[in-house]
């Protein structure tokens, strides 16, 4: 009656090894992604501050503050070693020139879009933002290395969204010992 | 293609006629369906060249203005309508098979009818350069009532294959109490269960923002509450893809490998995992916007990683029946079951190429589903390099192997070449790869998803993406086998519905699984329902699982829309091409 009695000898072997094998692949498959969960999780604990909570909210579309205090892609002074760039996106562009941060300094990129959406990458960085109208996202970052690197637009923005790249230069910490090598 | 229509005595046969008219349905589905992926998919070797550096749009000037607006015509065409038109299509007419009843045909013509007048609109919007907004279409961006309206028909249209499953099954329950429903109903069903469920958000999206803004009624929308109600349906479209390929694997290519499925009720598990876990986990696809907190990004990692869990039970169980056939046909040793394989069944050959890509592109899902390696690869072009991976080869492809039978099934007629068919299906896994291979690396530099690079001043190309040449020179490779593949499928595809040689039509392939008989109601006589396994029985309440998984779905989003609610930002629309 049932398909176990139609089944020929060594094709009810093979169910039944089939059987015994696929509970011991589905015991490795929650293991695995246990420990992959436990892994992913236990970095969101340590780099929470990652990407965090939004910084809030701006009062006007594409303003940052209602008095406009902090300049638009310069880095300001906010502690010991810690700087603060504000972006406003623009259709095409991030910032009026490059902008200059220092090597192994705290850089916290507060960022918002004053039309459509852009995308906030930094070239050869975990640096990844949505800028969106009317919210300011926050990001931090350290740089390492000096150089030059691009911040490029990421979130599709209009006919010219290929051309949304600016650069941002990170002047070497000691100038003379850079100089000196 | 051993299969017969034997069958019990409860179930009627329908008469010819109306055999016939469900087979014309399904052809109409079919081929409108294949010719989206016509338009959609021959214009995508054109994106794959602009990452290679070779801009053909300006060539294109009076039919294309830019390539955003190809990029548009590409997401939509293959995304919404080639999947949209296919499944609707199979959903209904293999259970309606499976289960030897007539479908309602007035709701399946309005199925039809209703996303093809959708297609017309979006065609329309698209084609006059009004709408470049890509097929996420992101407010601010605005483009014309038409695309709207159109993507609210086909959403519409394709939300009404569950309604006529809900009848079939319950008559058939009626005719068979007690038992449980056959292994392809109830695949199909538990797709369109969790289809309609989490077309919610997408439709509240077009039908409260975007309908009324593009006519002008409301002037303004908050693009953060827009982008997550668009991926609250955004992640479960993946699935609403990947769930019908997998009805083919676990329902049919047993058979058609000549062997048998290796587990039924680990297919019916499968399934219901895929329905509780992918609809509250859309929200991953939003990692880098501001607004969400670090503790529900942590949620969404883990739910993500939970979606893998249905995928590697169907590696398993499709491997196993894949070696159980391969050993049956003679194949010894470690791989040689593999080998053994009937490869030149292209229908097979698709179908089982299509798995293979499915390794990386699945294991690359693994990627962005975790916060911080997502932080690398977001909006780079390592995404799409991972949906052509998982959506371009294994749905794409285990559709055109199911069309390798489905043209013969349903028109009579064979297929004009089994060896272009073999080609095309051996070219689209080969070009898939290379093009996948190459935006996956691509994106590790860096390089932006959706770009028109090749547009850029030699020197600043150069500058930014010069370090990703190798790899962006693959991506161009890719399109152009890929294009080799489209010729050799579509020749082969009208070619054998035209000028095919008539032969006697070929049954659907169901297949037949190992074990207890808990399926396929037209090849077994009435079985004693204490022959089913306890998976099956316990997976058989669909309404508890759907509920599970709203539940879960609302759980999980109540949170987000609340404080979004409560922090308002209004935008205006923007039209920026």
């Amino acid at each position: 009656m049932s398909d176990l009695s139609s089944m020929t000898p060594s094709e009810r072997r093979f169910y039944e090894a089939g059987e015994r094998q696929e509970r011991i692949w589905v015991f490795i498959v929650l293991i695995l992604l246990t420990v992959l969960t436990i892994i992913a999780m236990l970095y969101v604990v340590i780099d929470y501050n990652l990407v965090t909570k939004s910084g809030g909210q701006t009062p006007v579309i594409g303003q940052m503050t209602t008095d406009q205090a902090q300049p638009e892609g310069v880095a300001v002074e906010t502690g010991p070693n810690a700087y603060t760039v504000s972006l406003v996106a623009r259709m095409w562009r991030w910032a009026p020139g490059p902008i200059h941060v220092k090597q192994g300094a705290k850089i916290t990129f507060r960022v918002t879009s004053a039309d459509v959406l852009h995308g906030f990458e930094v070239q050869g960085t975990d640096i990844n933002l949505t800028a969106v109208p009317g919210e300011i996202g926050l990001v931090s970052h350290v740089f390492r290395k000096p150089g030059t690197y691009y911040i490029i637009c990421n979130e599709y923005c209009g006919l010219m969204h290929h051309a949304m790249a600016s650069p941002i230069i990170v002047d070497p910490a000691r100038p003379e010992a850079e100089a000196a090598q | 293609m051993s299969a017969h229509l034997s069958t019990p005595a409860a179930v009627a046969v329908p008469r010819p006629d109306v055999l016939a008219a469900e087979r014309r349905m399904m052809l109409a589905f079919l081929v409108v369906g294949f010719s989206a992926l016509l338009l959609g998919a021959g214009i995508g070797p054109l994106q794959a060249l602009n990452y290679s550096g070779h801009n053909l749009y300006p060539a294109l000037r009076p039919f294309f203005q830019s390539y955003y607006q190809g990029l548009t015509i590409h997401g939509v065409m293959n995304g919404y309508v080639f999947t949209f038109f296919v499944i609707c299509g199979l959903l209904v007419y293999l259970p309606a098979r499976e289960l030897g009843i007539t479908p309602n045909m007035t709701l399946w013509r309005g199925s039809f009818v209703i996303m093809l007048i959708g297609t017309g609109l979006v065609l329309a919007a698209m084609f006059d350069n009004s709408s470049n907004v890509l097929w996420t279409f992101y407010p601010p961006l605005k483009g014309s009532p038409l695309f709207y309206f159109g993507l609210t028909a086909l959403g519409l249209g394709s939300t009404l294959p569950l309604p006529i499953l809900l009848q079939m099954r319950s008559a058939w329950k009626k005719q068979r109490p007690g038992e449980v429903t056959p292994l392809v109903t109830y695949m199909a069903l538990i797709t369109m269960l969790m289809w309609d469920v989490s077309t919610i958000g997408i439709m509240t999206e077009l039908v409260i923002q975007m309908d009324p803004w593009s006519l002008g009624l409301i002037h303004t929308v908050d693009p953060a509450i827009s982008r997550t109600l668009y991926w609250l349906t955004g992640h479960p479209i993946v699935y609403f893809w990947l769930m019908p390929a997998y009805v083919s694997w676990y329902g049919l290519l047993a058979n058609q490998l000549g062997g048998r499925l290796a587990s039924d009720a680990m297919g019916r598990l499968t399934f219901v995992l895929m329905l509780i876990f992918s609809l509250p986990v859309g929200s991953h696809h939003q990692f880098a916007d501001p607004g969400f907190s670090p503790i529900w990004r942590g949620i969404l990692v883990v739910l993500t990683m939970s979606v893998a869990f249905p995928s590697l039970i169907t590696a398993f169980t499709m491997g196993l029946t894949l070696e159980f056939a391969g050993r049956k046909r003679g194949g010894k040793g470690i791989l040689g079951w593999f080998k053994a394989l009937p490869w030149g069944n292209p229908s097979v050959a698709a179908q089982v190429l299509s798995m293979l890509t499915f390794v990386i592109g699945g294991a690359s899902g693994m990627v962005n589903g975790s916060w911080q390696l997502d932080a690398v690869v977001h909006n780079t072009t390592f995404i799409p390099g991972h949906f052509h991976m998982t959506v371009g080869s294994v749905v794409a492809m285990t559709f055109m192997g199911m069309a390798f039978w489905l043209i013969p099934h349903l028109t009579g007629r064979a297929l004009i070449s089994r060896r272009l068919a073999l080609a095309a299906a051996w070219l689209w896994f080969i070009g898939m790869s290379t093009f996948g291979i190459g935006m996956q690396t691509a994106g590790l530099y860096g390089v932006p998803r959706r770009a028109w690079v090749s547009a850029l001043p030699h020197e600043a190309f150069h500058t930014l993406y010069g370090a990703a040449h190798i790899p962006m020179a693959l991506i161009g490779i890719g399109g152009v086998i890929l294009w080799l593949a489209m010729i050799c499928f579509y020749i082969v595809f009208f070619g054998s519905l035209l000028f095919g040689r008539k032969i006697e039509a070929p049954a659907i392939p169901f297949a037949r699984a190992f074990g207890r008989s808990e399926s396929y109601s037209l090849e077994r006589p009435a079985v004693p329902s204490e022959h089913t396994s306890s998976l099956a029985r316990a997976m058989e309440p669909v309404w508890f699982w759907t509920g599970v998984a709203t539940l879960i779905c609302a759980l999980s989003y109540v949170p987000i829309f609340w404080s979004f609610l409560r922090h308002m930002t209004l935008s205006p629309g923007w039209v920026a091409w």
